[in-house]
This record gives C-alpha cells, sequence and structure tokens, in this order.
C-alpha cells in the first residue's frame, strides 16, 4: 500500500541562526549548522549579506597594505572628515587617500585608535606619542606640538584611549599594564595639570593580577577591562574620587577593538566568547552565559588561532554586531535584535571577509577597511565579486531517529536571488557527500519611472514591477538515511536572497 | 693800850676771820664734792643705760640676738633660722636656682621636646586615620589614584593636611608652651627665690614682739636710771643746800664777827649761797 509522503516544514529555517554547540540531532531545526554570509533579514529570516562597494579610487599611499582602522571625525562647526590607518601612514579621506602623517614622525604599526573628542581626533598606539587632529589647525600633529601641551611622555602612550565624562583616558603601556591616566577636563592635550591624573589599579585586580586590555564607558561608570577579569569604577565624572562599584573575576577581554556600544549595553569578546557587559555585571553571581553559546567552540577556536587582531562594528541600522577575526578572515554577525532562549545572539558566519576595518558614520552608513581602501556596506556584491551563500540544515529526523526517510521532494521558497543559480543539497545519515540539484531563479527587471517603461524600438521592458520575486521550486530529491541534512547555496552577486522556507516531502521508511 | 675790849676786838676778829675762812674752804669742798657725787652719778647712770645685749627666740626656733663687742664696743646683731628653717631656706634657694637654670636653657630644646611628645599623643590617630583611609581607599579601589590636582585623592590630600596643620598647631603649641614655661620658670625662680627668704622674714617678724620688749626693758631701764638720776641728783642738791647753808651760816657768822672786830665802819655783806 502506498505510504503518505510526510511533510515536514523548515519554516525560516536558521532563523536561529548558527549553532554548533548541541547535538545534531537534539537540534531545533530553526538552528542551522552552517551559515555563511548570511545575516537574519528585517522578516527573521536567513538571508545573504550585504557585499561591499569599495569608494576609494586611488590608495596609493595605501600602498598594498589593508585599512587597519576607520574614523569619521565630526567638530561642533560641521566639518567631517575620514582617517583611516594603513600602511604605517595617517590618511585621510575616501576616494583619495592621503597621507596625513607628521613630518618626520614614524611609524612602523598601525594599530591605532582613534577617537573624538573635544572637536578634535586623537590617534593612539602603544608607544607611540599621540597624534592630534583639529580643523583648525588642518593637519595631524603629534600631542606635544598643541600649545599647552603638558605632561606628554611616554607614559602616556597607551594602546587604548576613551573620550568619556568631559576627558580622555589612556591605558595599556608598554611597560605598564594596570595604570589609566586621564587628562585635564577638556584639554586632550594636558595630562599633568589641572585635574588631570591616574590611577593604578595593579592592587584591585580580583585575582591578584591582570593587564588592561580596554577601556569603556556607560552609565556613569568606568569599565575596564583586563584580560582576565573587569573592574568598574563609579563615578568617573570626578576621576579624583571616582570609586570602585564592582569586579568580576575570571571573564576579561580580548582585544580593545572588540568593544562595542549598543546604547543600552557594552558588548566585549571575551575569552569564551562574546558577552554583555549589563548581562555579566547582573549574573557574575550566577552560572554566566554568553551571547556567543551557539558557537563557543567555533569562537574559542579562532580566538586562539588569531595571529593578527580583532575588529568589530555595532551597527543599530543593520541590526548587528559584526566580530571579524582579521587574520583568519572569518566574521561572525550577531544579530541583535533579540536573543534566543539561552540568552544568545542569533549568530551567522561569514567567512573569507577580508575586512580589516569597520566603522558606522553617523547618518547609519557602514564604512569597510580592506585592501583596497575604503568600501560601503552595500550592494550584493564584494566590489563586483560574488560571494557564497551557504545554508545547512543540522541533522534532521523528522522526529524518529530510528526510522529510515526517505527524501522525495525539497521544496524551497526563495525571496530575491534574481537570476541566481542555487543548489540545493541533500546527504543522509551525517554524511558529507551531498547530492545536489541546482536551478535558476527567474529573473525580474524591476520598472522603475520613466525608465524601464519604453525599451528599444519602444517596446516596452516592463511596466510593472512585480514587487519582491518570490520563487517556490519542486526539487526531486533521492536516497535515504535516518538523518538528513538539507543546504542551500548561491552566489550572490548582485541581487538579495532570503530563504524563506523549505519543505520537504518524505517517506517514513522501516525503523533501522 | 689795848684794853680788854681790844682784846675781845681781837679775839673776835680773829674768830670771825676764821669762820669766813672755814665757810669759804667748806664751799670750796661741796662744788667739789657737788662735782665729785654729780661725775659719779653720771658713771653710774652712764653703766645704768648701758644698752643689754639679748636675744629673741621665735616659736619655730629662729633666734635673733644683739651682742656687743667687748673690745670695739661694737654692737653686732645676729639672726639664725632654726635647722628646719635653714632646711627649707637651702631647697628653696636650691629650687629657685633650677628654675632660674632652666628658664636659661634653649626654648628651642624644650620646644622640640614639647613638640615631640605632642606628637607621640598625636601619632596613633594619625596612624588609625592613615589606615583608615588606606582601607576606604583600599575599599574603592582607589589607593593608586595621582591627580595633578590633589597629589593622591582628595581624602589623602584633606588628611594630610589635616595632619600638617594638627602638625604646625603642635608645633605652634610647643612653641608657646616652651616661652610659657620658660615664664613659669622664670616665675617659680621668682617664688622659690622669695620662699627662701620666708622664714628669715617670718622670723624677722616673728622677733619683732621680743625686740618691742627688749626696748620696753630699754626704756624702763632708761626710765629708772633716769628715776635714779634724778633722786641722786636730789640728794646732792638736798646736801649742797645744806652744805651750802652751813657755808652760808658760817660765812654770816664769821663775817658778823669780823664787822665787829673791825667796827662798824666795815661791813662784810656775805651773799648767801645758792
Amino acid at each position: 500500500m502506498a505510504q503518505q509522503l510526510q511533510s515536514i516544514n523548515l519554516v525560516a529555517p536558521a532563523f536561529k541562526g548558527v549553532n554548533t554547540e548541541d547535538s545534531p540531532l537534539a537540534q531545533d531545526p530553526s538552528f542551522a549548522e552552517i551559515a555563511d554570509n548570511a545575516v537574519i533579514d528585517k522578516r527573521g529570516r536567513i538571508a545573504a549579506r550585504k557585499g561591499h562597494e569599495v569608494i576609494t579610487t586611488n590608495k596609493t599611499a595605501l600602498g598594498t597594505e589593508s585599512i587597519r582602522a576607520i574614523r569619521e571625525f565630526r567638530d561642533e562647526a560641521g566639518n567631517n572628515k575620514i582617517f583611516s590607518v594603513g600602511n604605517n601612514k595617517i590618511l585621510s579621506g575616501t576616494t583619495t587617500l592621503v597621507d596625513e602623517t607628521p613630518g618626520g614622525y614614524t611609524i612602523t604599526a598601525d594599530n591605532w585608535k582613534m577617537v573624538d573628542f573635544n572637536n578634535n581626533v586623537y590617534f593612539f598606539q602603544r608607544g607611540y606619542q599621540p597624534l592630534v587632529y583639529s580643523n583648525s589647525s588642518g593637519a595631524v600633529q603629534t600631542l606635544s606640538s598643541i600649545s599647552g601641551a603638558a605632561g606628554v611622555t611616554s607614559a602616556i602612550y597607551g594602546n587604548e584611549v576613551l573620550a568619556a565624562y568631559g576627558r580622555l583616558w589612556t591605558a595599556d603601556f608598554t611597560n605598564n599594564k594596570s595604570t589609566i591616566y586621564w587628562s585635564d577636563l577638556l584639554i586632550g592635550h594636558d595630562w599633568s595639570g589641572g585635574t588631570s591624573g591616574s590611577i593604578d589599579i595593579s592592587k584591585v585586580w580580583p585575582d591578584g593580577y591582570d593587564e588592561i586590555v580596554a577601556l569603556a564607558a556607560h552609565n556613569g561608570l568606568l569599565i575596564i577591562f583586563g584580560q582576565h577579569s573587569i573592574v568598574v569604577y563609579q563615578g568617573a565624572q570626578a576621576p579624583a574620587t571616582m570609586a570602585l562599584a564592582d569586579t568580576v573575576a575570571g571573564i576579561g577581554c580580548v582585544d580593545r577593538d572588540t568593544v562595542q556600544y549598543t546604547g543600552t549595553d557594552v558588548i566585549f569578546l571575551s575569552h569564551t566568547g562574546l558577552r554583555s557587559f549589563g548581562r555579566t555585571i547582573r549574573e557574575k553571581s550566577m552560572p554566566i552565559s554568553t551571547l556567543s553559546k551557539t558557537i563557543t567552540k567555533d569562537i574559542i577556536g579562532l580566538i586562539q588561532g588569531e595571529s593578527q587582531f580583532f575588529r568589530s562594528l555595532y551597527s543599530p541600522e543593520e541590526n548587528f554586531y559584526l566580530l571579524t577575526f582579521v587574520g583568519q578572515e572569518t566574521t561572525f554577525c550577531f544579530d541583535v535584535r533579540g536573543v534566543l532562549e539561552d540568552g544568545s545572539f542569533r549568530v551567522t558566519r561569514w567567512p573569507g571577509s577580508k575586512f580589516s576595518a569597520y566603522e558606522r558614520l553617523a547618518n547609519g552608513t557602514v564604512y569597510i577597511g580592506t585592501i583596497d581602501g575604503i568600501s560601503e556596506y552595500k550592494g550584493y556584491s564584494d566590489n563586483g565579486v560574488k560571494y557564497r551563500f551557504k545554508y545547512f540544515s543540522p541533522s534532521l529526523t523528522f522526529g524518529d531517529p530510528s526510522r529510515l526517510k526517505i527524501l522525495k521532494k525539497i521544496k524551497p521558497t526563495l525571496v530575491g536571488a534574481n537570476s541566481a543559480t542555487v543548489f540545493m543539497k541533500f546527504a543522509y545519515d551525517f554524511g558529507t557527500s551531498f547530492s545536489t540539484t541546482e536551478f535558476t531563479v527567474g529573473n525580474q527587471q524591476p520598472a522603475f519611472y520613466n525608465v524601464n517603461e519604453f525599451g528599444a524600438n519602444s517596446n516596452p521592458l516592463s511596466e510593472f514591477t512585480g514587487g519582491e520575486l518570490t520563487n517556490q521550486r519542486s526539487l526531486n530529491a533521492v536516497g535515504s538515511g535516518t538523518t538528513v541534512v538539507v543546504g542551500l547555496e548561491s552566489d550572490i552577486n548582485g541581487f538579495a536572497l532570503s530563504l524563506q522556507e523549505i519543505n520537504l516531502l518524505a517517506l517514513m521508511g522501516k525503523t533501522v | 693800850m689795848p684794853g680788854i675790849g681790844d682784846f675781845f676786838d681781837e679775839l673776835l676778829g680773829v674768830g670771825g676771820a676764821g669762820l669766813l675762812l672755814s665757810a669759804y674752804n667748806r664751799l670750796g669742798d661741796i662744788g667739789e664734792r657737788g662735782s665729785r657725787e654729780m661725775g659719779e652719778l653720771a658713771e653710774t647712770q652712764l653703766e645704768q643705760a648701758a644698752f643689754r645685749p639679748y636675744t629673741v627666740t621665735s616659736a619655730t626656733g629662729g633666734r635673733f640676738g644683739i651682742t656687743q663687742d667687748p673690745q670695739t664696743g661694737q654692737f653686732q646683731y645676729g639672726l639664725t633660722a632654726s635647722p628646719e628653717e635653714q632646711a627649707f631656706q637651702q631647697r628653696m634657694f636650691g629650687g629657685a636656682g633650677s628654675f632660674f637654670e632652666s628658664a636659661q636653657l634653649d626654648p628651642a630644646l624644650r620646644e622640640e621636646a614639647l613638640f615631640e611628645r605632642i606628637r607621640a599623643t598625636q601619632r596613633p590617630d594619625e596612624r588609625m586615620e592613615r589606615l583608615g583611609l588606606e582601607e576606604r581607599l583600599a575599599a574603592q579601589g582607589r589607593l593608586g589614584v595621582r591627580t595633578a590636582q590633589f597629589g593622591g585623592t582628595p581624602e589623602q590630600l584633606a588628611m594630610e593636611r589635616a595632619q600638617q596643620d594638627a602638625i604646625a598647631r603642635a608645633r605652634i603649641g610647643a612653641m608657646e608652651q616652651a616661652r610659657a614655661e620658660q615664664m613659669q620658670q622664670v616665675g617659680l625662680g621668682q617664688q622659690f627665690l622669695g620662699a627662701s627668704y620666708l622664714p628669715q622674714t617670718q622670723l624677722l617678724s616673728a622677733i619683732t614682739p621680743g625686740m618691742t620688749a627688749a626696748g620696753a626693758q630699754q626704756q624702763a631701764q632708761m626710765y629708772g636710771t633716769g628715776l635714779f638720776g634724778e633722786a641722786r641728783a636730789t640728794g646732792l642738791e638736798a646736801l649742797l643746800g645744806a652744805s651750802l647753808g652751813q657755808a652760808n651760816l658760817a660765812g654770816a657768822l664769821g663775817g658778823g664777827l669780823l664787822s665787829g672786830a673791825l667796827g662798824s665802819n666795815y661791813s662784810f655783806d656775805i651773799p648767801p649761797v645758792g
């Protein structure tokens, strides 16, 4: 007797992101085993990420190096200037990168951190005299050359700088990992007069010893991230009287450039994953969950394997926190709109992303630094080069792992993916050899007013646009197994792609 | 030829002349006797009125006495305190000397000593304050704060300032105290010095009644001497008066006899003595 096909509908597959921590058999189908070059789109679907378009047309000053940091400088007069660093230079501009390095100032590393403070932009890097630019001066200058500069000694040549509470704060020096210096009030070049000062927290570390990695300011607090602990001071508006508010042992920050402010919280990368400062403080007496619990092992492996540096970005417009392991060309994209039941962010992975710097501009535009200069996060190709979107489900058992499943139909529903070739893949029983079937998504030429209405010989190309292109296919499948993994791959080259759902039709076979 | 009358006349003449001569001589004797007796009286009175040495002893054993040098006749007086008073006097003298010596010492030395004593009382509190602040700062994670404005923390500055103020006050207090003590030493020295003379003063005060009694005795002696002199002089006057009367009588008789013998052409007017 013919057996009825069993329909398993993966609605909005992988909308919970990647999960490589839980057993594939026990996983919710809403997770993905792989979600590469993907984001969670506005409708909660897994979708291809945007690409980047290189703005820079003249990168002579950058040479063959990558942009290592980007900063949008804005002052009260409305001046705006984009600074970047790379090739041991201080650069400015976007289309043409102009070398702004002060004359006679030798740079051999590009690990600069730039902050805006009181109509100036300051450049700090360990072991280097800080630099400063203001629109009035029109040039990047050494801090000591500023009129009225005081206390600009190697003691304050910190790797971390923070502009907060009316001062500059710096830490992480070559020979001093426990002291924080702060400048005089509103005077970023005075480090020995007025209300400037310092604090040595070597006796404050909860674990006895640690080294300052990063600083952050949040809700009146000065947050000092060590490698393995966090120290929080309150009342940092008056640093002479600020007092210890909290300490957290065992959780620190991996790198200065992983700290991002979300407005209501501070996100940072610890040695065991991405964490929220607010939740860390709240949960310090309880088992602490991370924001990257679904990829803990992956992220730890990447942290340990990183030989270059980390970059991160928070974009409220894109609703993501990007964390890039530059040396391993891997980026994790954490969707910050909500958290899963275990408190984790939904995460996707962008492998092969050669992004070496990020900056979110005041208007929400995201700049990306690459070897080509400065790019904008937009479009659906990496500066004209396609990238592959991948989705692979966890091993699906259809509720009965003991019985054989015989896939009959795979019916994906895609949104967008104009003219894209899509590869549907499936494999049984944890196999790595996937069966593949491909199809090409139909084309839809959008009709723009007064553009496409008339084509050659007055033949209209398209008079009306059909709205968002939705493509539903029914693909035949073969083979059988107790578990099934379904995947979808497509090269993104100019058009967005969202995976609305995948409907699987299978026959339930015998118990094996 | 001298008749009997002449005889008698001659005899009366000779007897009168003898009486006159006798009266004359007696008057001389009376004068000599008066001079002699008065000289003896003066000698006796001088002897009786002579100062008699005396000694006054106070209730506490102090003694005051006046003596006369037997050779030179000079008067000497002696004031002797009792052994207890002498001991007290010595102690007072010694104390006064010590105080004056102390007052002459460099006040800076005393000032330093006083300062150290004041600081010794302050240091434990300061240490407790410092430790307390250190604990508070440690609890607040602020031990390592260094500021251009305060040096360390404002609390450290405030504490340091308070302690420095206390040290300064201690220094000033020590200076003032040293000066006050110096003045006190001077005052005490003066008081001790004054007290050292107190036995003497008290002795002098105590002998005043004795000296009054001696004076009264002297006055009584002088009065007795006066009475003796007066009585003796009165006796001498009476004796001299009687001798003068005798002399006058003999003189008058002699003069009458002589006048009878020489006729009435001769008269002897012998004025009475006295």
